[in-house]
């Protein structure tokens, strides 16, 4: 009889942590898909501006309602298989490509006890993702049976495999710094310096990083993936309606997770710096969740403006870029961090 | 010393940086951006826009049915109907311009000695069959009413097109050139923008 107590004193919690789990991850997804939309509205009209254009004026004022009628326009469209494509693998691999990039935002903590998982290898989960996501995109090229595609997807693959060998380097330095892969620690780690972020002491990994990380998502000026003029639109070329939705949103929501990592590992996170808390005191007042989104807009922001600035590196260049300067540099910058640790400097 | 700056740029990606600027700066600047039909552009003044056929006071139309304009086309987009009325009197039975053919050169407007035709201001006709721009007499008429009646039509007429009827005057029945006309007409000019090309405006009522 004591079995079945048992049972229930077991289950209980575990069905109460997947409630909970489940809830937090509709709400992560709805908010993320939500930033998702926003993001391409706010991208159309950055780079409008910059160009001393508009951008998106005449879907609701000044184009508000324009992700919402690119949705539905997504949504009503005919969905195109090409004649001769590897059906089962073409209609995967939209979905690995949005599942990894959608799940590498579950570890992400927004503040200090917002995130849908606590795990202690936050930052390789990340990694793990990103890596994960570029085989949507080979699968997407293969399975297209068109050449665009297939180059596309194989540019990606050994652009996000070079590159993911730098942004793992470059985050050495900070593991090193923080002692945890934990991406909480890594922020609880950085208020303990007056200056409140490893950007300071990583200056050298925090430049790898960046680079990487617009290579890592394939934007501009690394966006050889889906450069338009050669390869109309890349790995997607042959996916229509939802499935290319789901390709773009998880091109966007890799941009997101990027500037919340650049965020949480150089940025202090949700935290500000003591010297500026100390100079300003009612600022401790407003929650660290605005810190951290105007941090990670900031940055993704920056993803606009590069791309708004910079034109297309050529592809031997976007590799010597790679394995030439950015992996040595991250290598360079392990050997510093790591002998100012042993030295017990920082 | 040029080397080291060279150093200093490419590492610090100061090429970058300052592109960085520029486009930011770009960012704060006003659009040039019309919301077309929100926000309209002006026409130049002497745009060549649709054709017209002016209209006596009495509301006939100005043409004759000479056909000058019709024979220095060069697009031979004009048709013009003819036929013998009462009296001998020549009747104008048609006149038709297949606009779509039009190439805009506004030698028919200098070729009329009545100014009877003109190109009008108005660029916004786009319509979905090409009979919608196979301008008859009545049509033609009604863009007269419509973008060149009253003064505007008048004042545009003799800025900007000088038919060459102006520079002739009449002599036992006959045009005659008249080199004093010509010269008058020469100075007051106006260019695209509508400012006076040469000296002075012309004085209130002077004849142009």
């Amino acid at each position: 009889m004591s079995f079945g107590g048992e049972v229930t004193v077991i289950t209980e919690p575990v069905v109460w942590s997947l409630i909970t789990a489940v809830v937090k991850s509709i709400i992560l997804i709805s908010v993320a898909m939500f930033h998702v939309a926003y993001a391409t509205y706010f991208e159309r009209k950055v780079i409008g501006h910059i160009q001393v254009r508009m951008g998106p004026m005449r879907v609701g004022p000044h184009g508000i309602l324009q992700p919402i009628a690119d949705l539905i326009k997504l949504f009503f469209k005919e969905d195109i298989i090409p004649h001769q494509a590897d059906r089962p693998i073409f209609y995967f691999a939209p979905v690995i490509s949005f599942v990894a990039a959608i799940s590498s935002l579950s570890v992400i903590p927004f503040y200090r006890d917002w995130y849908v998982a606590n795990i202690n290898v936050g930052l390789l989960f990340i990694l793990a993702m990103s890596s994960l996501g570029a085989y949507g995109i080979v699968m997407a090229g293969w399975a297209s049976n068109s050449k665009y595609a297939f180059l596309g997807g194989l540019r990606s693959s050994s652009q996000v495999l070079s590159y993911e060998i730098a942004m793992g380097l470059s985050l050495v330095g900070v593991m090193i710094m923080a002692g945890s892969l934990n991406l909480r620690e890594i922020v609880e780690a950085q208020t303990r310096y007056p200056y409140g972020m490893f950007a300071i002491p990583q200056i050298l990994g925090l430049f790898v990083f960046l680079v990487a990380a617009f290579a890592e998502t394939n934007r501009s000026p690394f966006d050889l993936p889906e450069a338009e003029n050669e390869l109309v639109a890349g790995y997607f070329v042959e996916y229509s309606g939802f499935r290319f939705a789901l390709f773009y949103a998880a091109e966007y929501i890799a941009m997101i997770v990027m500037a919340s990592l650049l965020t949480i590992c150089y940025f202090g996170g949700w935290t500000l710096p003591p010297v500026v808390i100390e100079i300003m005191p009612f600022l401790s007042v407003i929650p660290g969740i605005v810190w951290f989104v105007l941090k990670v807009y900031f940055f993704i922001f920056l993803f606009y403006w590069v791309r708004a600035t910079l034109p297309r590196y050529r592809y031997d260049q976007l590799m010597a870029i790679g394995w030439k300067v950015l992996i040595p540099l991250a290598l360079l910058n392990i050997f510093i961090t790591g002998t100012l640790k042993i030295l017990d400097i920082i | 010393m040029s080397k080291i700056k060279e150093i200093i740029n490419k590492v610090f990606l100061i090429e970058i940086l300052k592109g960085m600027a520029l486009t930011l700066s770009r960012l704060f600047t006003r659009p040039v951006t019309r919301q077309y039909p929100e926000e309209r552009r002006p026409p130049a003044p002497g745009f060549r826009g649709l054709h017209a056929l002016a209209r006596r006071p009495d509301g006939t139309a100005r043409c004759v049915g000479c056909g000058l304009c019709a024979a220095i086309c060069p697009s031979e987009c004009i048709h013009v109907y003819t036929s013998e009325g009462p009296d001998h009197q020549k009747i104008v039975e048609g006149y038709e311009i297949e606009v779509l053919r039009c190439v805009y050169c506004g030698l028919c407007v200098e070729a009329c000695p009545f100014q009877a035709i003109c190109l009008t201001e108005h660029y916004e006709y786009a319509n979905y069959s090409r009979d919608d721009f196979y301008m008859t007499m009545d049509r033609l008429l009604e863009n007269w009413d419509k973008y060149m009646a009253g003064q505007k039509g008048e004042e545009y007429f003799k800025r900007f097109w000088h038919p060459v009827s102006n520079d002739y005057r009449e002599y036992e029945g006959q045009a005659v050139f008249d080199p004093e006309r010509y010269k008058r007409r020469k100075g007051r000019l106006r260019n695209i923008r509508g400012e006076w090309m040469v000296t002075s405006p012309p004085n209130e009522g002077d004849k142009i």
